[in-house]
């Protein structure tokens, strides 16, 4: 199903960008500011989606070449290995790093629960992205 | 605030009761949608009224300056976003499903559908 | 005192269960090696219970053995008590289950595959009936008892091919199960009011129960369960109902063992409640009634097994009778008991092998009805007539004849009776009861006698068509008759010489009160020699029964109306459970939705009811603090109403959106920026998803709406108790105290850093919402994104996608091409 008009064609090819921009950007700044992989996986998203809308299936296809199902679970087993990884050292489940390790500060830290926060944006993109190019699908039939 | 955010609660759910109760199940879904925005205002008002004595507002939890506003409400409707956005999915395929499988998304003919006795006791009522 | 230990018995209450296990790995063909396998059970169990006699000696009753730990958190231990009662039943059920497999492999016969599925279930209840009599642990005696319930279920059934059978099973499986309920009800109540979870215990502390209300409902409901495993009136239907199973089965469970768990159960709870009041008119009521209407409706029945059946329900009354006696004492203050055991085991002696009996005149004569009998004494064949003598000296002992242990106990029946009725002149009725009973068991033992003898030609055509298969008789066919010979020659033996049956009893027998007994019984002449009172009653029974006998009255078939009870309760429940089921699953989801809303606002009401200061207003209600968040609240009401409202399907979508909008705008009053971001994205994606997926769905039909007055009566109530519960709530916060400890100021307070306090979490973040997802309650967002994968492999499964939808389509077109010619 697309919505072929030209205008929202050229408007989603400019927001296309932003999106992904800004979805990088709350993911990063999460741990500090408004943020974070739950919010920055419903951007990109969003960014997705108007695409999708837009520019109809083969063109997404194109964009994102894998099915979303790969994202769903990279990024669940994402979580959970960063998540369990410290019960092979003793330490209770979700532990973060820098606590963990004693290698040094902060930068061992933020590698732990960022990427923590990249499996749920892995998460929350392929949810979003599985169900509407599903439904898109069967609109076309 | 949370006077209006009271009130702002109970005529969602009302509205959104009424629509669960309703004969399609469009109306039904929507009224799931809505009943996910009153439940998340009533746990959002459970972090206490923002607005200060002096007319300002409290601070966003980022931490760094006085007066934040309770972080723990806001974490836990977050979750509830993002899970109602997976519910929301889940639900209008249903739809779909039930629509292309019955013909219908008609609650009460729906009841007829699916019963082990084709619908015969309730017919007889 | 050293506790014995208990792994001896625990072995020999298992061996059985695991000799019947282990027949299962042998093929179809090795009969022999099965047979001994089974048999090895039931001996080994003897000879371990004996062997731990003989370490140990007969416990008192107060004595268990050492304890096993099963469940330490429940409190449940393997223990047993091996005293007198427990010993001397163990011994019986093991022993008549030595007995029995051999003389099921007899009737079996070259049925080589009803022999592979009959020991490991026979092995099953032999073990749980063992651990019946033996467990300790009250609740340990209810597990057993239900698993000898689900055996007596699977043999009953056995003949799958019979649906009668299977109605049978399912009754006695009802019935019984009830029961058992009702014991496991009576133990709860009665050791959460105590705390009293043994027997030994129960027995230690006898004295000290009070008899209040909880203790007599508990007695009550320990009965119930009793009476049912015992057939007692009005719930006796079962036990004849029960001779649907194959012969060793109603030899074995029916007669002489699973029946008597009940009067088991009595005469365990005899010394702890023997003395409430209730007990005495409970029993004995119950038990006579039973003991008549048993005895007259065996002499009305022409088919043998069900003439059994009745006659053991007679007897089964006679034992509840006797231990309700045991709730009096004379007015010397003599209990009115007496040698309860040697009464159980001399029904047990003669029962059993007049059902052994049964099942081998089948398949001698090929019927088991009284009038296809007529002169088997004249009959050729050496197994017939040994089976004939079998019937008659067994239904001797059965009329309790003179020189039989039954006489004997039967004369201690009447002597408890007797001395009860010196204190309470009214149980002289359970005394005529009694005769009556009696007679009725002389004068069936007339009639099979002059039936057999031919002395008169029976009721019914002689050459009517055999009910049961005749069989060309082999090899084991002598075990048809010989274990039942086995068995009735002890009654003899013990009805005569009464030593060796002294020595084994005096020491098991705890209910000795009168002292004409205290050295054992007596001599087979010897009551003639003391006339009193007990020899009067049984030869005024003797005398009319042998008169009934051969009167005309009494002949042909009684009709018990209590077989009525079953099919009609079974039909009621069926019916019920129909109709309940119709009347609670309608299939309307608006009837599912009105019933969980109601019942959340009935909840609500209570507690407003409990606790009446929730119905008043909060202090500092101020709805014009912040007019931009007034103003949010108005769109959000506004949109909210409005909705239901419009019809046009698009727009009521992005009415939808406006609502959430507006929410996104209060998110923002409230400081959170995290949620306003979420859910701006979440009502974008939502809005798409709803206007795709409104494409794909019908067309909404234009019928008249369903009633809406109800529909806002219970939606405005649910809204307002939720928003009132939200208001007080929320200004409960507004009004605590500005340092009250809360979990988020914990959680900001370790935010930046971790400490001892939140186990190492936390840490290196401002952002204390964020920080809360993935490091405090981390664990929750993992369990969270599951469920984002579950909803979305959900959608996946039931839109299978065009890829699979075009291989469907070639496969339906492949096929549909090969099946052209």
């Amino acid at each position: 199903m697309r919505m072929s008009s030209l205008i929202l064609q050229t408007a989603v090819r400019f927001i296309l960008p932003l999106t992904f921009l800004y979805a990088a950007y709350a993911a990063l700044k999460g741990h500090n500011g408004p943020g974070g992989g739950f919010i920055a996986g419903l951007i990109a998203s969003v960014g997705f989606c108007t695409y999708r809308m837009s520019y109809g299936d083969r063109a997404f296809h194109r964009l994102l070449p894998v099915h979303p199902r790969w994202l769903v679970f990279v990024g669940l087993g994402l979580a959970g290995a960063v998540a369990s990884l410290p019960l092979l050292f003793g330490q209770p489940l979700l532990r973060s790093a820098s606590t963990t390790l004693h290698l040094g500060g902060s930068e061992v830290h933020l590698v732990s629960s960022m990427a923590f926060d990249l499996g749920l944006l892995l998460v929350v993109v392929g949810v979003a992205v599985g169900m509407i190019s599903r439904l898109g699908e069967e609109l076309d039939r | 605030m949370t006077t209006v955010l009271a009130i702002c609660v109970a005529v969602l759910v009302t509205v959104s009761v009424y629509l669960m109760l309703s004969r399609e199940l469009k109306s039904v879904a929507m009224g799931v949608f809505a009943l996910g925005h009153g439940a998340n205002l009533s746990i959002i008002a459970m972090s206490g009224s923002p607005v200060l004595a002096d007319g300002g507002l409290r601070n966003p939890p980022i931490l760094g300056v006085a007066d934040l506003v309770d972080p723990l409400p806001q974490a836990l409707i977050l979750t509830a976003i993002v899970i109602n956005f997976a519910v929301m999915g889940f639900l209008l395929t249903l739809l779909i499903v039930t629509a292309r499988r019955t013909g219908t998304i008609n609650v009460d003919e729906l009841a007829t559908e699916d019963r082990p006795d084709g619908g015969r006791a309730g017919g007889d009522r | 005192m050293v506790t014995a230990s208990p792994y001896l018995v625990l072995v020999a209450v298992g061996a059985p269960a695991l000799a019947g296990l282990a027949t299962m790995l042998l093929p179809d063909a090795r009969k022999l090696t099965r047979l001994s396998l089974a048999t090895a059970g039931p001996v080994a169990s003897v000879v371990l219970v004996a062997i731990h006699l003989g370490r140990n000696g007969v416990s008192p009753a107060d004595t268990p053995t050492g304890t096993i730990p099963w469940v330490p958190s429940l409190n449940l231990d393997i223990s047993f008590l091996v005293d007198g009662l427990g010993s001397f039943f163990a011994l019986l059920i093991a022993g008549m289950g030595v007995i029995v497999v051999p003389y099921a492999r007899a009737y079996f016969g070259h049925d080589a595959a009803s022999l592979a599925r009959f020991f490991p279930t026979l092995g099953f209840f032999t073990s749980a009936m063992l651990g019946v009599v033996l467990a300790d642990h009250l609740l340990l005696t209810v597990l057993f008892w239900e698993m000898t319930s689900v055996s007596s279920f699977l043999l009953i059934g056995w003949d799958r091919d019979d649906a009668d059978a299977g109605k049978r099973a399912m009754q006695a499986f009802f019935t019984t199960g009830l029961g058992g309920l009702a014991l496991l009800g009576g133990i709860l109540l009665f050791g959460g009011h105590t705390g009293i979870w043994r027997w030994s215990r129960l027995m230690a502390e006898a004295a000290t129960i009070s008899h209040d209300g909880t203790v007599v409902a508990a007695f009550v409901l320990m009965f119930v369960g009793a009476a049912t495993k015992s057939a007692q009136w009005p719930l006796h239907d079962w036990l004849p109902g029960a001779m649907k199973a194959p012969t060793p089965v109603s030899a074995y469970l029916h007669s002489a063992t699973m029946v008597k768990a009940g009067v088991f159960l009595l005469g365990r709870m005899l010394p702890a409640f023997g003395a409430l009041a209730l007990w005495l008119p409970l029993l004995v009521s119950i038990g006579a009634v039973t003991m008549l209407l048993g005895a007259v409706l065996a002499l009305s029945q022409d088919n043998l097994k069900r003439m059994f059946a009745y006659t053991t329900v007679s007897h089964l009354g006679l034992l509840v009778a006797m231990y309700g006696l045991g709730g009096a004492s004379t007015a010397e203050g003599v209990g009115t008991i007496h040698w309860d055991l040697t009464q159980i085991a001399s029904h047990a002696l003669y029962k059993a092998p007049l059902f052994l009996v049964v099942g081998a005149l089948a398949h001698l004569v090929g019927s088991t009805r009284v009038a296809q009998l007529h002169g088997l004494w004249n009959r050729p064949g050496a197994g017939t007539k040994a089976a004939a003598a079998v019937l008659l000296l067994s239904g001797y002992a059965l009329a309790g004849g003179p020189g039989t242990v039954s006489f004997i106990a039967k004369e201690l029946f009447f002597a408890a009776t007797d001395h009860a009725t010196a204190a309470h002149p009214l149980l002289a009725v359970v005394g005529v009861m009694a005769i009556a009973a009696a007679a009725c068991n002389v004068a069936i033992f007339v009639r099979l006698a002059a039936t057999v003898f031919g002395l008169r030609s029976g009721a019914g055509d002689a050459s009517e068509t055999p009910d049961a298969t005749h069989r060309e008789p082999d090899s084991w066919s002598f075990m048809l008759w010989a274990p039942a010979a086995a068995l009735i020659a002890l009654q003899y033996l013990g009805g005569l010489v009464p030593t060796l049956w002294n020595r084994t009893f005096s020491g098991i027998e705890a209910n000795v009160h009168d002292e004409a007994f205290a050295d054992g019984l007596p001599w087979a002449w010897e009551p003639f020699l003391h006339p009193g009172m007990p020899l009067l009653m049984s030869m005024v029974a003797i005398g009319a029964g042998t008169a009934l006998g051969f009167s005309r009255w009494m002949r042909g078939d009684l009709v018990d109306v209590h077989a009525r009870i079953w099919p009609a309760t079974y039909r009621g429940i069926l019916r019920g459970g129909h109709r309940l089921f119709h009347s609670l699953q309608t299939g309307h989801l608006r009837h599912y939705l009105a019933v969980v809303f109601s019942v959340l606002t009935l909840c609500i009401g209570w507690a407003a009811w409990a606790d009446p200061a929730m119905l008043r207003p909060p202090a500092g209600m101020d709805p014009f603090e912040y007019p931009a968040g007034l103003l949010l609240g108005a769109v959000v009401c506004a949109a909210a109403i409005a909705l239901p409202m419009v019809t046009e399907r698009v727009v009521r979508v992005l009415v939808l959106g406006a609502s959430g909008f507006a929410v996104v705008g209060l998110y923002l009053v409230y400081q959170a920026p995290d949620l306003a971001l979420t859910q701006l994205m979440f009502e974008i994606i939502s809005v798409i998803l709803f206007l795709l997926v409104l494409r794909l769905l019908p067309r909404p039909d234009h019928r008249p709406r369903i009633r809406v007055l109800p529909r806002l009566a219970l939606a405005s109530v649910v809204g307002i108790s939720i928003g009132w519960m939200t208001l007080l709530a929320g200004h409960a916060v507004d009004n605590r105290a500005e340092d009250a400890p809360t979990l988020g100021k914990f959680f900001e307070a370790h935010s930046l850093e971790g400490s001892e306090m939140t186990d190492g979490r936390g840490g290196e973040g401002r952002n204390v919402v964020n920080v809360i997802l993935v490091d405090f309650r981390g664990f929750d967002t993992l369990g969270e994104i599951t469920v984002l994968a579950t909803a979305v492999l959900g959608v996946w499964s039931m839109l299978p996608g065009r890829r699979r939808h075009r291989e469907e389509e070639d496969l339906a077109v492949d096929t549909g091409q090969g099946a052209q010619p």
